[in-house]
C-alpha cells in the first residue's frame, strides 16, 4: 500500500494547537486512508482522503465542517472531530503533490468488527446480540434524523459490531448532510439504495435512509438480501445492469405477502428461509411495509421509532427453547413452536410491568420504559437483568441494576429488600415494588 | 444459542492472470518483480475475499512464451493459493493465451451463475503469434464480454495497442485510466497495480461500493472501476537527469 502520510512523522495542521504524530496506517479504502495518530497523548484516528476522491467531491470539506459543528447524534457514531488541513511546514512531508485534507475521529475500540463478516456467516453471534445491534442502529439513525440530518450511505460497509454485546459503531460519517440541502457527495451503495435514488429520480435523504436502514436490518437479521429470490436465479452475470434490474427497475421483496414472483429458492437462498420465521409478525410487518408499499412511496417506509419499538418488543419476548436451548421470539400469549427444533413451546412466565412485559429468560432485561411510557427505549441502562445463579443455572434471578432498592413480596407473604447489585430468586417472587412502579410475576 | 449457521449465497468470482513469460521478461529482473508483486498481493486479496460475503474469489493463471499453458489451472480459493514462480524464456504467444482463456470462459466449465470475471493481462512486448485470432475467439464468449479486462504494460517495449484492444475501446480524454494499459516502469508501480487489481477491482466486481452523485459514469461499463492508486510524490521526479 502506498501511504500518503509518513508513519512516525509529526505533522502540524491548521487550527490544531499541537502536532499529530502519525503512529501507524490502519487501513486504506477507495476513498482514503486511516491512520492511528497521537494527539498530545491521546490516541485518535485520522482519515486522509485520496486526491481522486477530493477532486470528485468538491463539497466534502463543507459537509465535514457542518458535521463537526453539529456534533455526534449519539455514541453510536465514530463522528468527525476536526477537519485537518496541513500547515505550510507540514506539506512537504505529505507524499503527494496536492496537499489534501482529512479529519480526526475517535479510534474504533478493539472488539468491534465489520458487519459484513456477520453477513458472510464468519461470525459467532447470538440472535439477541443481532437484534440489539439492529435496535442500536435504528436508535442511531433516529437521533441523526431528529437533528435534521441524513446519512445517505447506510450499508454493511459502514457498520461495526461488538458480537458479545451487540453494540455498534457507524463510521464514514463524511456524507452526512442537512436533509434536503444536498451538498453533493454520495448516492449510496447499490443493494442498499432506495429505488428512486438508484434510478436517479431523487436525491438521497432521510426517506431514502429509511429504505437503506430496512435493507441493513434485514441483512443483519437474516444474513440474506431482501430482493434476492427467484428473480436472481435468472441472472447469469451479476453486474451493474443486473443489479439495477434487481433493485431498481422491478424490485420484489422475497417475502412480499401479495406478490410471490420473487420467493427464495430453497437451495440458493436457504438462509432467508431459515431465518425469516425466527422473527415475530410485528417485526416482519415492518419489512413487508418498507419493501412493499414503501418501495415506491417513501412516506410508507417504517420509521426509526417503529423499528426501535418492534425490536425492543421482540427482545422482551426472547426465550430459550426447553427442548433445544435455541433462542426463540414467539408471542408469549399465543401457542408456538421452536423455529429450530420444531418443539412445542410452553406458555412462558413473565415479568408484567405497567407498560411492558418481559419473558423470563437469562439475558433478558427489565427496562425503564416498561414502567414509564415517557422514558425513551434505552437498552444501555436497564432497571433489572435476568441472570442465572452462578453455581446453579436452573435458578433464575432478577438483579437490581437500578440505583434504588426494591421491595420484593414473596409467595409466602414474606417481604425482602433487594439493594442495588443484588439478585432476587424469581422462583419465590410474587411482586416487586420499585421506585417507578410495581412488577408482577405471572406464570 | 447462536445465530443459525447460514450465510448469504455467494457467487464465484474468477480472477485470471495472463502473464508474459517471454525471454525479455528475464531482463532487469522483470520476471522476479512480477512473481514478487503477485505473491505480495495475495494477503490483501485474501482479506478482500474474506470481507466480502457475496463472492467466492477463485484465482487462476496462464503463462505464455513459446506456447501458452495454464500455470495455475485449478480455480483456487485465494486463501489457499501458493504462488509458484514463473520462469522467463521464449517468444510471446499472446494470441494462444487468449484462446486458452476463451476455452475456460465457456459454459461449462464456467458456472451458470457468477460475478463478472476479472482478467489481468501483463506483458512487456509484442505478440509473436496471431493475437487478433485469439482475441476474436475470446470476445465471442459472453463471459469475456462481461469480464473486467485490465492490462499492465511492463517497461517501455510493451505493445500498448494490443493491450488496449484486449481492454476494449479507449476512453475519451487524456490521462491515466483503468480503461487504458497501466504502465509500470518500476517494480514498485507494478506491485501497486497488481495490488489494486487484486483488491480494489475484485471488491468492485463483487460487492458494489458507494456511488458518488457527480461521478463521471462511463457508458457501457458493466462494472464501475475504482480509482487507480495515487502516484506517490518522488522528490527526484521531473528534475531532469540526476547525474551527467
Amino acid at each position: 500500500m502506498t501511504w500518503l502520510l509518513p508513519p512516525g512523522a509529526l505533522l502540524r495542521f491548521e487550527g490544531l494547537d499541537q502536532p499529530l504524530r502519525i503512529l501507524e496506517p490502519l487501513g486504506g479504502g477507495t476513498q482514503g486512508q486511516v491512520y492511528a495518530v497521537d494527539a498530545g497523548g491521546e490516541r485518535l484516528a485520522l482519515k486522509w482522503y485520496l486526491p481522486a476522491c477530493i477532486a470528485r467531491d468538491r463539497q466534502l470539506p463543507s459537509r465535514l465542517r457542518q458535521a463537526i459543528a453539529l456534533g455526534a447524534p449519539s455514541s453510536h457514531f465514530l463522528w468527525p472531530l476536526a477537519l485537518l488541513e496541513p500547515t505550510p511546514e507540514a506539506r512537504p512531508l505529505i507524499r503527494h503533490a496536492a496537499a489534501g485534507f482529512g479529519y480526526l475521529m475517535p479510534l474504533r475500540p478493539p472488539g468491534f468488527i465489520g458487519a459484513h463478516l456477520h453477513a458472510g456467516g464468519a461470525l459467532e453471534i447470538s440472535l439477541q446480540s443481532v437484534l440489539r445491534a439492529c435496535l442500536f442502529l435504528a436508535e442511531g439513525f433516529h437521533q441523526l434524523h431528529l437533528k435534521g440530518l441524513c446519512y445517505k450511505d447506510i450499508s454493511l460497509g459502514n457498520l461495526f459490531l461488538e458480537p458479545a454485546s451487540g453494540r455498534i459503531l457507524i463510521c464514514d460519517n463524511d456524507n452526512v448532510d442537512i436533509d434536503g440541502r444536498d451538498l453533493g457527495g454520495v448516492l449510496g451503495t447499490p443493494g442498499f439504495m432506495a429505488p428512486e435514488v438508484l434510478l436517479g429520480r431523487a436525491k438521497p435523504g432521510a426517506s431514502s435512509d429509511l429504505f437503506s436502514l430496512a435493507v441493513l436490518i434485514f441483512r443483519l437479521l437474516t444474513r440474506h438480501d431482501p430482493f434476492r429470490g427467484r428473480q436472481e436465479l435468472a441472472i447469469r452475470c451479476l453486474d451493474e445492469p443486473a443489479r439495477r434490474r434487481l433493485y431498481g427497475d422491478d424490485p420484489v421483496f422475497i417475502f412480499d405477502p401479495l406478490d410471490p414472483r420473487n420467493r427464495p429458492d430453497p437451495q440458493e437462498h436457504a438462509a432467508a428461509l431459515i431465518t425469516w420465521p425466527i422473527y415475530p409478525q410485528s417485526l416482519q410487518a415492518l419489512f413487508e411495509q418498507s419493501f412493499g408499499p414503501g418501495l415506491r412511496r417513501p412516506q410508507q417506509r417504517a420509521l426509526t421509532g417503529q423499528w426501535i419499538q418492534a425490536l425492543a418488543r421482540c427482545l422482551d419476548q426472547r426465550r430459550l427453547c426447553p427442548h433445544c436451548g435455541q433462542e426463540t421470539f414467539t408471542d408469549p400469549e399465543a401457542p408456538g413452536c421452536c423455529w429450530s427444533c420444531g418443539g412445542v413451546l410452553p406458555r412462558p412466565a413473565l415479568l408484567q410491568a405497567p407498560h411492558g412485559r418481559v419473558v423470563l429468560a437469562p439475558g433478558n432485561a427489565l427496562q425503564r420504559h416498561h414502567l414509564d411510557p415517557l422514558q425513551p427505549i434505552d437498552l444501555s441502562h436497564p432497571l433489572g437483568e435476568l441472570v442465572a445463579h452462578p453455581s446453579d443455572p436452573s435458578i433464575l434471578g432478577l438483579r437490581n441494576t437500578a440505583p434504588a432498592p426494591w421491595q420484593a413480596w414473596l409467595h409466602n407473604g414474606q417481604q425482602l429488600t433487594i439493594p442495588p447489585g443484588k439478585t432476587c430468586n424469581l422462583a419465590a417472587l410474587h411482586q416487586l415494588h420499585c421506585e417507578s412502579g410495581v412488577i408482577t410475576l405471572t406464570t | 444459542m447462536a445465530f443459525p449457521n447460514v450465510r448469504l449465497s455467494n457467487r464465484p468470482l474468477h480472477f485470471i492472470y495472463l502473464c508474459d513469460c517471454s525471454g525479455s521478461m528475464a531482463a532487469q529482473g522483470k520476471m522476479q518483480a512480477l512473481n514478487q508483486a503477485i505473491r505480495q498481493s495475495l494477503p490483501g486479496m485474501a482479506e478482500v475475499a474474506r470481507e466480502n460475503p457475496e463472492a467466492r474469489v477463485l484465482v487462476r493463471a496462464i503463462r505464455f512464451a513459446d506456447q501458452a499453458a495454464w500455470h495455475l489451472p485449478e480455480p483456487t480459493p485465494v486463501q489457499q493459493l501458493q504462488w509458484q514462480d514463473l520462469q522467463a524464456g521464449g517468444i510471446t504467444a499472446m494470441g494462444e493465451a487468449l484462446s486458452l482463456l476463451a476455452a475456460a470462459l465457456q459454459s461449462p466449465p464456467m458456472e451458470e451463475r457468477a460475478l463478472p470475471p476479472v482478467l489481468v493481462l501483463i506483458s512487456d512486448g509484442q505478440p509473436t503469434d496471431d493475437f487478433e485470432a485469439g482475441l476474436a475467439l475470446l470476445m465471442r464468449q459472453p463471459w469475456a464480454q462481461k469480464a473486467v479486462r485490465l492490462a499492465i504494460a511492463l517497461g517501455h517495449d510493451a505493445d500498448l495497442e494490443v493491450l488496449q484492444q484486449f481492454i476494449g475501446p479507449e476512453p475519451a480524454g487524456p490521462g491515466r485510466s483503468p480503461r487504458r494499459p497501466l504502465q509500470a516502469s518500476t517494480a514498485t508501480t507494478l506491485a501497486q497495480y497488481i495490488r489494486w487489481a487484486s483488491t480494489a477491482v475484485v471488491g468492485a466486481a463483487s460487492m458494489p461500493a458507494s456511488r458518488l452523485s457527480d461521478a463521471a459514469t462511463e457508458p457501457n461499463l458493466n462494472i464501475p472501476l475504482p480509482d487507480l492508486p495515487p502516484t506517490l510524490l518522488d522528490p527526484t521526479d521531473d528534475v531532469g537527469p540526476l547525474v551527467w
